[in-house]
């Protein structure tokens, strides 16, 4: 009865170019802690393998302490793991996989599919068809050869395969190394293990994306996960268990502003979320300087406490009402700037208009307080 | 506000009240002389209102001398309808008092409300200064600074301000101007004046610049290292292709069959060379051949050639021989010649020589003749020499001593004439025989006597007369002669002369025999210049070599022939003709024997050759050798056919085998096999090149570290556009807040401009001064002149300064403020005429606003239309009316 756990897109050596340094290094680490996260896992569950289906480094040319940390990352699974190139790593004449191997950093128990071909598992009666990519696109299926792969007939036939489903994933991941839809079932496989969508995704009842266990951007839905894969026998429909791995969550914000109750609905959101957060707020519609005033305070309380906060409020106009210019006793002319900026905000030039009022409200205040005092 | 009643006490000059108080609501001229207290007044007025009370910094105030004073000022106005009275006390007893309508005030209440009526601060600290002055800072002129109106307007300002609100109904921003200072600096920290970026934002640009570049500079090697992964990648394919089809062994196996090919077709080449050389073997046999043959018929021509040679020499031999007889005759008659020359030439010397000789007698002899004659002459000249000597001799006389004697009868002549002038005459004419005696002389019958002497005349018969002649120098005369008479009797002796002719005869005979003299040497000179002695030894040498010519002669006979004998000359030329055709004759003999000589030797040796031939061609051996070579040259020429042949076949083999392709293929598959092995190479070198490269650039994980680099600039990027927006932002903020408050600015200056103007153009009808947006009188036109209100000349800044207060006046006025215009000795820099006008518009001023105008010079404002005040006669008045003054 083998067991394996089933993940991918680890894209090890990626960096984050929109938080802030500390935020950033720290997203990093998330990454290397995941791998370690992945191993515990596995012999949690007691796997027989942990196939990396693709993508395991974002890029070619990553530094060499990025290339041993990820493999000494593994350590703490002793069974084998079976690591395909995917696009971004793909098994070149030169590559991130010839540079570990000139290394010396791979480990006996990781498994390096560079060639087309099987990586049997005696021990556990698995046979890993591998379809690594060997350029960084290819037009063709290269999950077309399984078909012509041998096995013994009382192993279990697992694919391990990087590239996307053709006529089922949308249009904006890679429409190179297609891979076909009854891959499985064609090539008589028990299980496709496939890399390069973020998220975790079943294709049919034999093929599955595992997504990345570490989520890297904000637009993919169920990233953070790994598959725990057990098949009976050779034939048997898999048993997938979805594992949550994730350290962060990413959640993007896109929210509209009209009324002072849904500044209210924001905050209180914010309030809910978990520390481990990293959220991209984006925020449109308009305030009011006291409401401004409320944001500011819960945006800078909330950038404390998540990991990471990105907010964008060039398009939230805004809206002082009579009671915020008599509060900041702008009088005279002054009154007339910040009606005319404000009624400028709807104009071609609304972004400056809105900055110039909110620095503006900001001097008066901070006048207006010194005057209290 | 209308100012009633001033009175001061205790103050400097002014120990006794002083009291003004017939002030009038218009135009108010208080004049006096210097010292007069004048300033007094004007200072105890600004003391009144701006010091405290209980200043300790009024001690100017104080009287000279007077430590116990108590400097008081007492006021009373109205404004608007309400009268107020204020009473001011400083140093030694500080008070205050107000009374405004009913209500009272006092101390600090009073002061504050005084300040407020007319807008004015007090001095924190000491004595009111400029600062502090407010609006009557601007209405009340102290003396010479008529013309400083801007610092009185900023001094004026709130007060200005709140006023001008007022007026215009607006509001003014109370915290404008300082959001706008704010904003100012906020906005100067990121952009320059002229809007260009600086300090943080500007370092950001450069960093964003910076990592703009890395970023760049990393793609480049990523895009570099790629290509180069691509390139291994093809790279490798091809080696490893090559790897396993070895194409350059195909290609050795097509060397290898070519080769053998070349082989074969060496060997053909190898045998066509032997063939060759066989052919050329026997070529040079053939020409051997030949060539014998040749030298062989060659020697009858040779024994041709020598007979011809011979007879050649014999003949030329025979023709030297013909000509030697001939030469020897020629030299024979040559010899004869020769000598026939020679003698002639002796006769012809000898003739000449004795010519020579003949010549020379003859000359000898002409020349003793002459000097013959020459003797002949040079004796009788020395006769005559002798002759004239002698007849000097005898007549030599003393040539002086005979002019002398010459000039002493002379001087006789003339006394005796002299004498006889002077004597006594006496005439007579007597009787015949009369008998008369003169002395001792008897008288003819007719006569005449000069007496000089007394004379005695005697009448025989009568008796004797004695006649005495008279005159002085009578005796004298007679003296003289008697002296020259004797002096020339003297010299006549002494000359030894009879008379003064014979004297002179004898002077001429001398003198004619020196003549003579001198004529005959000068003769004598000419015919025997060196002497008669030298004439005479020459002459007996002339003789002596006339004898030796004549036995010359004697001893060289004439020859016989020489009759016909030649010239020297001929004789010479003859001789020199002969010896030289001799020598010619003789040279040509010595040629002909050489010739000869050579001839005959020419002959014999080609005899000699033409001998040794002619025996050598009749010998057998020879015929024998002849008959040989032309058999043998037959042989030759037939194996040489054959040879021929032989080449020919060969030459066509190797055509056949296409000698230059062949070794084309052959240096084609070397290039080949060696090009595709150095392919290989190339490529085995250029994968490990590469792969060392990737392994470096690997190590430095390029893509991981443009990741960051891009991270970095994304977050300097987003930095960027927050400073971008926020400069953009307060650029925005500032230009309208500055443009609002211009927009303000000119609303409230619309009023005070109108003021300004009504005064201007009763200066300057054509004129303008406009404001800025301080308020302040910046720029002045007139007609086409422009330009800052203070480039103006003082005088002009003064009057300008002066309307603009007069001007802020009315304005204050329209807002309900009260206004006093106090003016200390102004305008005194303006001329007549512009101070005609100053004078229109003080009155005009004056219709609205008092006005306190204090001068020393009364007469300049005589027609204000005002009675002046002294303040001498209100000091004088001061004293009995002290009473009266204070109390209305």
């Amino acid at each position: 009865m083998p067991k394996f756990l089933h993940t991918a897109d680890w894209q090890m050596g990626r960096t984050y170019s929109r938080f802030e340094t500390e935020d950033g290094v720290a997203l990093v680490e998330a990454r290397f802690e995941a791998i370690a996260a992945l191993a515990r896992l596995a012999n949690e569950h007691q796997c027989d393998a942990v196939l990396v289906a693709g993508d395991v480094f974002d890029a070619q040319t990553v530094s060499d302490r990025t290339i041993r940390r990820v493999f000494n990352a593994t350590a703490g699974f002793s069974g084998p793991w079976v690591m395909l190139p995917g696009n971004h790593d793909a098994a070149l004449v030169e590559s991130v996989w010839s540079r570990a191997q000139r290394l010396d950093a791979v480990p006996g128990n990781v498994h390096l599919a560079l060639e087309p071909g099987v990586v049997s598992l005696d021990e556990q009666k698995l046979a890993i068809l591998c379809a690594p990519l060997t350029q960084r696109h290819t037009y063709e299926d290269l999950t077309e050869a399984f078909t012509d792969y041998a096995t013994p007939e009382t192993f279990v036939r697992v694919g391990l395969a990087h590239g996307s489903v053709q006529g089922l994933l949308s249009e904006d991941i890679d429409a190179t190394n297609p891979i076909a839809q009854d891959r499985a079932q064609a090539s008589e496989l028990d299980y496709l293990a496939l890399g390069d969508w973020h998220g975790t995704k079943q294709i049919d009842e034999r093929i599955w994306y595992s997504g990345t266990p570490e989520p890297e951007r904000f637009r993919n839905n169920d990233a953070g996960q790994a598959l725990i894969v057990t098949i009976e026998e050779p034939g048997a429909l898999p048993g997938v268990q979805t594992m949550t791995t994730a350290r962060y969550q990413w959640h993007q914000w896109r929210e509209v502003l009209s009324v002072d109750s849904d500044l209210d609905r924001l905050l209180e959101r914010l309030q809910e979320l978990p520390e481990a957060s990293v959220l991209d707020l984006r925020l449109e519609g308009q305030i009011t300087l006291a409401g401004e005033e409320r944001l500011n305070r819960a945006l800078s309380v909330a950038e404390a406490r998540f990991r990471s906060l990105l907010s964008d409020r060039s398009q939230l106009k805004l809206a002082p009402t009579d009671e915020d210019i008599a509060a900041l006793r702008a009088d005279g002319y002054l009154g007339e700037v910040i009606e005319d900026l404000r009624e400028q905000q709807s104009g071609e030039e609304g972004e400056v208009a809105r900055d110039a009022l909110a620095i503006l409200a900001s001097v008066l205040k901070a006048q207006t307080q010194e005057a209290a005092e | 506000m209308k100012l009633q009643k001033l009175q001061v006490e205790q103050l400097r000059q002014f120990q006794q009240p002083l009291v003004l108080d017939n002030l009038q609501p218009g135009l108010n001229l208080i004049h006096g002389p210097n010292e007069s207290g004048k300033s007094t007044l004007v200072r105890a007025i600004r003391a009144a209102f701006f010091e405290r009370y209980r200043s300790k910094s009024v001690d100017d105030l104080r009287p000279w001398g007077d430590s116990g004073a108590a400097p008081t000022i007492h006021l009373e106005f109205e404004h608007q309808g309400t009268p107020w009275r204020l009473t001011k006390s400083f140093l030694k007893r500080t008070r205050c008092d107000l009374r405004v309508g009913t209500t009272t005030f006092s101390e600090d209440d009073a002061e504050e409300k005084v300040a407020e009526l007319l807008g004015y601060e007090y001095s924190k600290k000491g004595s009111s200064k400029a600062e502090h002055w407010g609006i009557p800072g601007l209405l009340w002129v102290e003396q010479g600074t008529g013309q400083e109106v801007q610092k009185a307007i900023e001094h004026a300002g709130d007060h200005l301000q709140s006023a001008l609100n007022a007026l215009v109904g607006e509001v003014a921003s109370t915290g404008g101007d300082a959001v706008i200072e704010t904003l100012s600096a906020e906005r100067n920290k990121l952009l320059t004046k002229t809007g260009q970026p600086t300090g943080d934002y500007r370092k950001l640009l450069d960093e964003r610049q910076k990592l703009q570049e890395q970023k760049t500079a990393l793609q480049d090697r990523v895009f570099q290292y790629q290509q180069y992964v691509d390139r291994l990648q093809s790279v490798t394919r091809d080696y490893q292709r090559d790897q396993q089809e070895r194409p350059w062994e195909k290609a050795q196996q097509q060397l290898g069959e070519a080769q053998a090919k070349l082989i074969k077709l060496e060997q053909l080449e190898q045998q066509q060379q032997q063939e060759t050389q066989t052919l050329n073997h026997i070529d040079q046999q053939r020409t051997l051949t030949e060539q014998r043959l040749e030298d062989l018929q060659r020697i009858d021509q040779q024994k041709a050639d020598r007979k011809a040679e011979l007879e050649q020499a014999e003949q030329s031999l025979r023709d030297a021989e013909s000509r030697e007889p001939a030469l020897a005759e020629q030299l024979k008659t040559a010899n004869a010649d020769y000598e026939k020359a020679q003698n002639r030439l002796k006769v012809a010397r000898l003739l000449a020589e004795r010519q020579r000789v003949e010549k020379e007698i003859e000359r000898l002899t002409q020349y003793k003749s002459v000097l013959v004659e020459n003797r002949n002459k040079a004796r009788k000249h020395q006769a005559q020499v002798t002759e004239a000597r002698q007849m000097a001799a005898e007549n030599r006389i003393d040539a002086h001593a005979v002019h002398e004697l010459k000039a002493t009868d002379q001087a006789l002549s003339h006394e005796r004439i002299r004498s006889q002038a002077i004597a006594t005459r006496l005439s007579w004419e007597l009787e015949a025989e009369s008998g008369v005696m003169l002395d001792d002389t008897l008288l003819e019958e007719q006569g005449e006597q000069q007496l000089l002497d007394v004379s005695h005349l005697t009448i025989p018969g009568v008796g004797r007369f004695e006649i005495t002649p008279g005159g002085e120098k009578l005796a004298e005369t007679r003296r003289k002669l008697e002296s020259l008479e004797q002096a020339y009797s003297d010299q006549l002796t002494q000359l030894a002369v009879a008379s003064v002719d014979e004297a002179e005869q004898r002077k001429l005979a001398y003198e004619k025999a020196v003549q003579q003299r001198r004529h005959a040497e000068e003769l004598l000179h000419s015919v025997a210049p060196a002497g008669m002695e030298t004439l005479e030894t020459e002459l007996s040498d002339v003789e002596f070599e006339l004898k030796s010519h004549a036995e010359h002669l004697q001893e060289n006979p004439l020859p016989a022939n020489a009759e016909n004998g030649l010239s020297l000359l001929d004789a010479e030329a003859i001789h020199s003709r002969a010896e030289s055709h001799l020598k010619d004759c003789e040279r040509q003999q010595r040629e002909v024997e050489t010739l000869l000589m050579g001839r005959r030797q020419a002959r014999d040796s080609a005899f000699a050759e033409w001998q040794r031939l002619d025996q050598e061609t009749r010998s057998p051996e020879r015929q024998q050798q002849l008959k040989n070579l032309k058999q043998r040259l037959e042989v030759l020429t037939g194996e040489r056919a054959k040879a021929q042949a032989n080449l020919e076949e060969r030459a066509n083999e190797i055509r056949l085998a296409q000698p230059d392709i062949l070794r084309q293929d052959i240096e084609r598959y070397r290039i080949t096999i060696d090009n595709l092995r150095n392919r290989q190479q190339e490529r085995d070198r250029e994968i490990r090149e590469i792969r060392a490269r990737l392994d470096a650039w690997g190590a430095e994980g390029l893509e991981e570290k443009l990741q960051e680099v891009e991270a970095d600039f994304e977050r300097c990027e987003r930095r960027y556009q927050e400073l971008f927006r926020r400069a953009n932002a307060l650029e925005l903020l500032v230009k309208q807040l500055n443009e609002k408050r211009q927009a303000l600015t000119r609303r409230l200056q619309a009023p005070l401009q109108k003021h300004l103007d009504h005064y201007v153009s009763l200066l300057f009808p054509q004129a303008r001064l406009a404001l800025d947006d301080q308020l302040q009188p910046d720029t002045f036109t007139r007609g086409s002149e422009f330009g800052p209100v203070g480039e103006l000349s003082f005088g002009a800044r003064e009057q300008m300064g002066l309307i603009s207060r007069l001007a802020y006046a009315d304005l204050l006025q329209e807002a309900d403020r009260p206004t006093l215009i106090i003016l200390d000795d102004t305008l005194v820099h303006s001329d007549q005429n512009r101070l005609d006008d100053m004078k229109r518009i003080l009155f005009d001023a004056a219709k609205r606003h008092q006005i306190l105008l204090f001068t020393c010079h009364p007469e300049k404002w005589q027609d204000l239309g005002v009675l002046p005040t002294d303040l001498e006669q209100v000091k004088k008045a001061a004293v009995p009316f002290r009473k009266a003054g204070a109390g209305s």
